[in-house]
């Protein structure tokens, strides 16, 4: 017969060492998460361009907001770059594993490759492409030229410049999500392909009944990674372009920061980031809602 | 109470706290930052050793912190109060919104400031430093004007003479464009960066339009007043170089210099580029500079933009007077004869060309002899705590207008004017 646990009754330290113990981490998220997050919000309320007193103004950042068409226009551009750009990624990093997932010579070589571009600094993988996307003195261009076809602007033509970029940042980040499905497919048991090809199934008739279906996690996951990732978009149009041919490569991100960082309204771009991030986060449970199945 | 463990913990934590504390002595000498420039930081190490010798308080002297830029890094100071006693490489720009912050000395209340800015420098200068409150806050220093730079042997392939006004440097834009018989640039005359960002404008339109305008305002009484001729005529006229593709609407960024490498034949640019060309291995042109290019029925003195950079006193300071003296010694007229020879700027100071202190200088620096020609005829920027932004709006209608000729001249200015009026219209309330 057991004898019923009796309850310790420690010491008061006792009691508070837990806490003590998980305080760094506490810390940290109050500091650097929660205050910030609060600080935002009440920001969002006030005129304040970092050196001055702040101004109460209440509601008028959010009225201009509604207001601004070069926020929405930036928020266009970049609902534009993630049409392209989570297709393109989903499409090229699950046709790349699948095809790694396959028995091929030097598969480690290649996989390595393709996640080179991943571990690169963003700010060097954009200035490569900018030499390979330049109008005059572009790799690309002066190939074209050299076999009698016309220059393309890239990223001086306003109708193509943020696929352009898209393109590259599918280019950047496609390493990461290529492992992701590799891993994904390797997670399908290989019975229910026999099973499937005793049936007679075509091999296109394996991936989209069984593959497919089996990936969907994963999928779900690129999906979701490539959105928030695609909405952060910076880097790209910060150094190539900074925001034109005619604002159309101007990121909700970039805006915020230049109003933040160029022009010091800490408080309209506290309300800008505030409002994205909400939007962000509603976009996420959306796709939740409408991709994610349970398998 | 408390278990041996957490006594430990809570000892630890207090160690850390007080360890990460700052000294809090009281400081006995005077912060001065420079900018990071080596040659800059010889010359100002040099005038702070000569103090220190014979004065006090004693000069600390620091080249400015690194970062992104060393505007970010005085607002860094500025919000952290860190800020230095003197800081010597303030763009005129940003002034006015620190000293709207309440956080410079207002210098013409020192003893001595005023009398010495009127030997220094023209009353024109004085007026355009003075603030909206009506004090100053800056010392002007050291200007690079903005002219126009060519390649000589590009001009004499193509039979090119100095092209002054838009109608010639367009013609001369032309006869580059259509000579087939000299190869060696691919046809584009200039280059001026494309992207949409407030400080290429300091490099285009701001100094045509000085020139233009004989040094007029973009910003006047807390108005918009460049939505006239001459801001119109510069859009027309460099629309016209766009759409005529004698300039280029690639970015190049940092990673390649056209006119070093004979892409283009002529920039507009300051004489921070005499320095870097002569020290360039096989070159393989020579060059020159002259004034910028100018309406056909432009009559009277070529204005262009200054580029100024100016010292400040924060009001942190330990000590505003030994501070002002210590700066008096910096823009001395020795201290400007070592300005130029070290550094290749120019000081803001009047009669440079004549004053037979700076005829040895002159002489054995040609080059130089333009920039201090124009030294009369440069201005710097408007005041006006929003001028970054101001001069944002015109970069975007410079875009749609000059460079993909979206717009007409006169309605991409009149938007950006009446874009600049909203704004200023806010800093109001």
């Amino acid at each position: 017969m057991s004898m019923p646990l009796k309850k310790r009754k420690g010491s008061r330290g006792q009691k508070l060492l837990p806490y003590l113990m998980v305080s760094p981490y506490m810390i940290f998220v109050l500091v650097f998460v929660l205050f910030p997050v609060l600080f935002c919000f009440f920001l969002t309320f006030h005129k304040w361009n970092i050196i001055a007193p702040m101004k109460f103004i209440a509601a008028d950042n959010y009225i201009r907001l509604f207001q601004d068409r070069l926020f929405w226009k930036a928020i266009g551009n970049t609902l534009k770059f993630l049409l392209l750009h989570i297709p393109l990624q989903l499409i090229v990093s699950l046709t790349l594993a699948y095809l790694l997932n396959q028995k091929i010579r030097a598969g480690a070589f290649f996989r390595a490759s393709f996640f080179m571009p991943v571990i690169v600094s963003g700010v060097v993988v954009t200035i490569l492409w900018q030499q390979l996307l330049g109008f005059d003195s572009g790799l690309i261009n002066r190939l074209l030229t050299s076999i009698g076809l016309a220059k393309v602007g890239w990223l001086v033509n306003p109708d193509i410049a943020i696929y352009s970029i898209a393109v590259m940042a599918t280019w950047k980040n496609v390493g990461l999500y290529v492992i992701l499905f590799l891993v994904g497919l390797q997670t399908v048991p290989p019975q229910y392909y026999e099973a499937a090809k005793m049936e007679g199934a075509t091999r296109w008739q394996q991936f989209y009944h069984i593959t497919l279906p089996m990936i969907n996690p994963t999928i779900f996951m690129v999906v979701i990674l490539s959105t928030i990732g695609g909405f952060n978009l910076f880097i790209e149009p910060y150094i190539m372009t900074g925001g034109g041919p005619l604002n159309q490569t101007l990121s909700a991100v970039l805006y915020i920061y230049k109003q933040a960082f160029q022009y010091y309204n800490m408080g309209y771009s506290a309300t800008l980031g505030f409002f994205y991030a909400i939007m962000i986060m509603t976009v996420v449970i959306l796709q939740k809602k409408f991709i994610e199945k349970e398998v | 109470m408390f278990t041996p463990h957490f006594r430990h913990i809570v000892f630890l934590l207090l160690i850390i706290n007080f360890s990460c504390r700052n000294d809090s002595k009281e400081k006995s000498a005077i912060l001065f930052w420079c900018s990071n420039n080596s040659n800059e930081i010889k010359l100002c190490t040099a005038f702070t050793n000569a103090w220190n010798s014979n004065n006090n308080p004693k000069i600390h002297i620091q080249p400015v912190p690194e970062g992104q830029s060393s505007e970010e890094v005085i607002l860094a100071a500025v919000v952290g109060k860190t800020t230095p006693d003197i800081y010597a490489n303030m763009w005129q720009g940003n002034v006015e919104m620190y000293a709207k912050a309440g956080v410079l000395v207002a210098l013409d209340t020192l003893n001595g400031f005023l009398e010495f800015m009127h030997e220094r420098c023209d009353s024109s200068v004085i007026s355009e430093i003075t603030s909206a409150d009506g004090h100053i806050y800056q010392v002007p220093w050291k200007v690079n004007p903005i002219l126009t730079i060519y390649n000589k042997n590009i001009f004499r392939a193509n039979g090119i003479t100095l092209p002054k006004t838009y109608t010639a440097y367009r013609q001369a834009a032309g006869v580059l464009k259509h000579n087939t018989k000299d190869s060696t640039t691919k046809k584009r005359f200039g280059y001026t960066a494309v992207k949409p960002i407030w400080y290429e404008m300091r490099f285009n339109f701001y100094p045509l339009y000085l020139a233009a305008s004989g040094g007029g305002n973009l910003i006047k009484d807390n108005k918009a007043v460049f939505n006239n001729k001459y801001a119109i005529g510069v859009f027309r006229f460099l629309q016209s170089l766009y759409r005529d593709d004698f300039f280029s609407k690639e970015s190049t960024g940092a990673s390649k210099d056209v006119f070093a490498s004979q892409d283009i034949a002529t920039k507009w640019t300051g004489p921070w580029e005499i320095s870097y060309l002569n020290n360039l291995p096989n070159r393989g042109f020579e060059y020159d500079y002259y004034q910028q290019i100018v309406p056909d029925d432009h009559a009277g003195p070529i204005y262009t933009y200054a580029d100024p950079k100016n010292i400040v006193i924060f009001n942190t300071t330990l000590d505003a007077q030994a501070s002002w003296e210590f700066i008096k010694t910096l823009i001395s007229k020795e201290g400007d004869l070592q300005l130029m020879q070290l550094t290749g700027q120019l000081p803001r100071r009047k009669n440079v060309e004549t004053d037979p202190f700076y005829s040895n200088f002159l002489q054995t620096n040609p080059m130089m002899m333009p920039f201090v020609k124009q030294l009369p005829f440069v201005k710097g920027d408007d005041n006006s705590e929003v001028i970054v932004e101001v001069l944002d709006i015109i970069s975007q209608e410079y875009e749609a207008c000059v460079v993909y000729g979206n717009k007409t001249p006169e309605k991409a200015i009149a938007d950006a004017a009446n874009a600049v009026n909203v704004l200023l219209g806010k800093q109001d309330k």
